[in-house]
């Protein structure tokens, strides 16, 4: 099959600039995996079922398995390795570690960017706020109290350090 | 999954895209926000040669009040319609419609455009080549039989997208254009009623815009949607009501329209005579012999046909009520 000529394009992850010549049928999340070796972002249903691929486009929630690295062109991309401060975490993530809203880990880089997202536009949600903004990142370990308890928990103190 | 290869294009103007469209029919696909189009490819079940992107075309983005009517860039996300005072203060059944619409993450990519020709859905169908390998293949999919019905002659593919419901009961249109025409088209004609080829769009032809007239004094929509999963699924079956109105709050003009109960959305008109469905009437069993024969679902989707079948009138009943409770007391009188 004749191969589709690869384009130049700049990604912008994790505040640093990446110059790249891709095939356009890439999409963000074999780019970022495969690639920039950002393993955090997580391949689940491959469908945009999941949520387990998010990562915030301009600060919004996507599925990084239904967007084309090339569509990503001069937005800014943070994964879940851009969220700690050196050995610093991340208010949510901490909160998932203290809350032990971890479990297997496979849905918690979606969940936190998810989260983090929420948090940025709205610092004290309510549960059912928090409960429709993680509504599509599926936790197979099921523990869905946690996450949100968590969520809560960073809320609190996003919320003080404003 | 990986997406096989194409060429893409981004250009920037509109005149551009539709120069590519005619230059490429047949073998370039529209690329939206992609939440349809991509897991399709990766499926293997649309290989266009070519994606034009429409996310640098600034003039298919947007929400804006022209006269009497509202025009909505067919690039306009799903989350900036959700957020849209404008929606929501005069289109409930669309507002309604939004929200039920897939997951937060994909409304912030999905777009008007994309949802309303998003393609006809099937549980024999959106399958993998692994699980499509084990049988033989079907009318979608370039082979002679349907295994939703086996001694079926015909495509039994859903329409599933929540939000042409929504738009043909509030009266919307669409612009369509192509290098040489333009023309102005109610939204239930875009739909052919056939499972295989869903849409009456040319290839050459783009949707430019989704046009909603303003409505009208003691009218009011709503929009109601079953399925399995609160959070992300698609319909099993839907209905968006439009109802007006006249004195005594007895009904003047009652439109359901049915969603993933076939290959396009059904209008169904209630007789504001009927004295079963007066506004303070109405009852499931009239409905049911109402939308029985309309809607002859089949064994396609998560839930069974028959199942299916009975929650219609219940989701229809839902829909009417809210309708009626959005329209306040006083405007009525």
């Amino acid at each position: 099959m004749k191969k589709k000529s690869k384009q130049l394009i700049t990604l912008f992850v994790n505040g640093n600039e990446y110059e790249m010549a891709l095939r356009p049928n890439r999409t963000l999340l074999e780019v970022l995996r495969e690639d920039l070796r950002l393993t955090g972002t997580k391949e689940g249903c491959d469908d945009g079922v999941c949520g387990s691929c998010t990562v915030l486009m301009n600060g919004v929630p996507i599925r990084s398995c239904l967007c084309l690295a090339v569509e990503a062109q001069g937005k800014a991309i943070t994964t879940i390795e851009g969220l700690a401060e050196g050995h610093r975490l991340h208010p949510v993530q901490q909160a998932f570690v203290d809350q032990g809203a971890i479990q297997c880990g496979y849905c918690s880089p979606g969940m936190i960017l998810t989260a983090k997202a929420l948090l940025d536009r709205n610092p004290q949600p309510t549960e059912g706020e928090i409960k429709e903004s993680i509504s599509g990142n599926f936790c197979r370990c099921t523990g869905y109290n946690k996450i949100v308890t968590a969520i809560q928990t960073a809320g609190r103190i996003v919320g003080g350090e404003k | 999954m990986r997406l096989p290869h194409f060429d893409y294009y981004a250009p920037a103007s509109l005149e551009e895209v539709l120069s590519l469209l005619e230059d490429r029919q047949g073998e370039a696909h529209v690329l939206a926000g992609g939440t349809d189009l991509l897991p399709l490819m990766k499926y293997g079940l649309r290989v266009p040669s070519t994606l034009i992107s429409l996310k640098n075309v600034i003039l298919l983005k947007g929400i804006s009040i022209r006269d009497k009517e509202v025009f909505i860039g067919p690039m306009t996300t799903l989350a900036q319609l959700q957020d849209s005072p404008i929606i929501r203060d005069n289109f409930p059944a669309l507002h309604q419609a939004v929200e039920a619409t897939a997951a937060p993450p994909l409304r912030n990519i999905g777009t008007i455009g994309g949802n309303l020709v998003q393609n006809t859905r099937c549980l024999y169908y959106n399958q993998s080549k692994v699980w499509r390998r084990e049988k033989p293949p079907c009318f979608k999919t370039g082979g002679t039989c349907c295994h939703a019905v086996p001694k079926g002659t015909k495509c039994f593919s859903v329409y599933c997208g929540d939000l042409a419901p929504a738009l043909i009961a509030l009266g919307g249109r669409l612009s369509i254009e192509s290098k040489n025409r333009r023309s102005i088209t109610p939204l239930p004609d875009l739909f052919s009623g056939n499972g295989l080829a869903p849409f009456n769009l040319a290839d050459d032809s783009l949707i430019t815009g989704v046009i909603i007239p303003l409505p009208g004094k003691n009218s009011a929509s709503s929009y109601e949607k079953f399925r399995l999963r609160g959070s992300v699924d698609y319909p099993l079956v839907s209905a968006a009501a439009s109802i007006t109105l006249q004195k005594g709050r007895n009904i003047k003009q009652s439109t359901l329209i049915l969603g993933a109960v076939g290959p396009k959305p059904v209008i169904v008109t209630i007789d504001p005579l009927s004295p079963d469905l007066r506004s303070d009437g109405l009852n499931r069993e009239a409905l049911d012999n109402l939308l029985g024969k309309k809607a002859p679902m089949v064994d396609n989707l998560a839930m069974p046909g028959a199942y299916r079948k009975k929650i219609l009138s219940l989701v229809a009943l839902k829909a009417i009520r809210r309708a009626l409770e959005a329209i306040p007391k006083k405007e009525s009188q």
